[in-house]
């Protein structure tokens, strides 16, 4: 196609984007309102899952050795866990390191500064911090130390402790996952759905047009370029609106979600990863709008 | 030489219904041809076969000598530029005004910025609309409407001008002023083929007429009046 006639059904397109301003109003809303719905969906599933990683590596699991336990004792055990595959890090943390984060805890609290003081010695027991490579594989791993070699040295394992929140985070990440993949599936369907059946419609509108249009001689790629390029604005205002609802969302979700993503919290997920979402939303606007356009007006062109 | 030629010409539509049977119709180029009948005798489908519309059931539609049924479909919009069509429903674009609607036959056949905005006007000023360019159809009159329909189907110099009932829908005033237009646009040379109920036009007219019933050519006169 040449260029002349690019620029004129690039013209026409914009003048029917302008001059039907009802229609466009509304097919961009109902484009806009399922790429919001689809984006909140795939945003939600996503920062939930950095959540849930982030609590994920909070959970541990750690043993305590008897105070008479000397540290080559200790660290050579730690050696030989080393060696599990289900085991991500082990860390060791010594009797004077367990009192040094004993009394960081308790900065603000003199009664216990105080207790401490009155004991005269360290209470605290040396210990190994075993993290997991997955929240499920804490029951194999302490299993398998409470029937090593070493198990005699060991004082106690707070797994058991620990036991029933690290299965219920286990429990959620799965219903998380799930729930969060059959909403997403769900949602894009909808929109997808709406979409194309909102455009059916405009191109319905403009039906006695397309017969006009053949009756003055204009080719059938002549008519349809210009609903192209209208499918192409739809596409980027649409982006551009739903980058200013999602925007809205963060805000109002920032003061609950502080400190929960990667450190930050929504606001500073949405503008970290503003470039590649405001991309994905261009594309896919795109590419509803003029997909939908093309195979609607497909059937008022048959001569 | 003939424009249009009809020959053994047959159309039915789908459901059995026999629009045109058999048909047989020379038209010369030049002539002022009116088309009278009951609706349904098929004057419209007559008009459809020429402009590619429709495509015949059975026999050929010859444009220039040319088989119209032979015409690729790609190629359709290029053949249509030979003939202006008016009608009784305008079938202007609403979103473009009288300007841009002239225009807009320019545009599709690639015809520079240029030329199109030397040819425009001069075309709505022989129809009487110059004033009324930037109107949109809304904004118009019945008659100014016809009046730009008919400045867009002259736009491009066509060969043969088709106006399926064009004052149908127009008082006695507008529609004399399009008749009047009509058989200016025939003494300049282009052909004119006019579909009608009107008595009155067919008869002050005074040209040939071709009357057709349940799809069959029943008189063709060459001074004719309306009778069927």
């Amino acid at each position: 196609m040449k260029s002349a006639k690019l620029k004129r059904t690039f013209r026409e397109g914009l003048d029917n984007f302008r001059r039907n301003g009802w229609l466009s109003f509304a097919t961009v809303s109902v484009l806009a309102i399922s790429l919001y719905v689809i984006s909140v969906t795939i945003i939600l599933g996503i920062s939930a899952n950095i959540v849930l990683k982030n609590i994920q590596d909070k959970i541990n699991v750690s043993m305590y050795f008897d105070a008479t336990i000397p540290e080559e004792r200790i660290l050579d055990i730690k050696n030989q866990l080393i060696g599990y595959q289900e085991i991500q890090s082990i860390e060791y943390v010594s009797k004077e390191q367990a009192l040094e984060q004993f009394k960081k805890l308790g900065d603000n609290n003199p009664s216990i500064t105080q207790a401490l003081d009155e004991i005269g010695e360290n209470p605290l027991l040396p210990a190994l911090v075993i993290k997991a490579k997955n929240p499920n594989q804490y029951d194999i791993i302490t299993k398998a130390i409470s029937s090593a070699s070493f198990s005699e040295d060991i004082n106690r394992i707070d797994y058991q402790e620990n036991k029933s929140a690290i299965d219920r985070l286990t429990n959620i990440m799965k219903l998380v996952e799930q729930v969060g993949l059959t909403l997403g599936v769900v949602f894009v369907f909808i929109g997808v759905l709406i979409t194309f059946n909102a455009i059916r419609l405009t191109m319905y509108a403009h039906k006695q047009e397309f017969e006009i249009m053949r009756l003055v001689g204009a080719s059938n790629t002549y008519i349809k370029m210009p609903f192209v390029f209208e499918g192409i604005f739809y596409g980027i205002v649409s982006a551009v609106v739903v980058m200013i609802c999602l925007y809205a969302t963060s805000m109002f979700l920032a003061p609950l979600t502080r400190g929960s993503i990667g450190g930050g919290d929504i606001l500073s997920f949405y503008f970290s990863n503003f470039l590649i979402i405001f991309a994905s939303l261009l594309l896919s606007g795109i590419f509803l709008g003029t997909l939908s356009g093309v195979i609607a007006i497909r059937r008022y062109l048959k001569i | 030489m003939s424009i249009l030629k009809f020959e053994n010409v047959t159309k039915i539509y789908p459901g059995n219904f026999m629009a045109l049977e058999e048909t047989n119709i020379v038209i010369e180029s030049g002539e002022f041809l009116s088309i009278v009948g009951h609706s349904g005798s098929g004057k419209s489908t007559l008009l459809k076969l020429i402009y590619a519309e429709e495509q015949v059931t059975a026999g050929h539609v010859y444009f220039n000598e040319r088989p119209v049924d032979a015409i690729k479909q790609k190629h359709l919009p290029y053949y249509r530029r030979n003939i202006g069509t008016v009608f009784q429903d305008f079938k202007l674009l609403p979103q473009k005004t009288a300007f841009e609607n002239v225009a807009y036959a320019l545009e599709v056949s690639d015809e520079t910025p240029e030329e199109i905005a030397e040819l425009v006007p001069e075309i709505l000023e022989i129809v009487g609309m110059s004033d009324k360019a930037n109107k949109y159809p809304r904004q118009l009159s019945g008659g100014e409407q016809q009046k730009i329909c008919l400045a867009r189907a002259l736009v491009r110099k066509p060969l043969v001008i088709i106006a399926d009932e064009p004052t149908g829908n127009l008082d006695p005033v507008a529609t004399w002023e399009i008749i009047q237009l009509l058989m200016k646009i025939n003494s300049m040379g282009t052909t004119i083929i006019l579909a009608t109920h009107n008595k009155d036009i067919v008869d002050k007219l005074n040209r040939r007429v071709i009357a057709l019933d349940k799809g069959k050519v029943i008189r063709d006169h060459q001074k004719g009046r309306y009778a069927i």
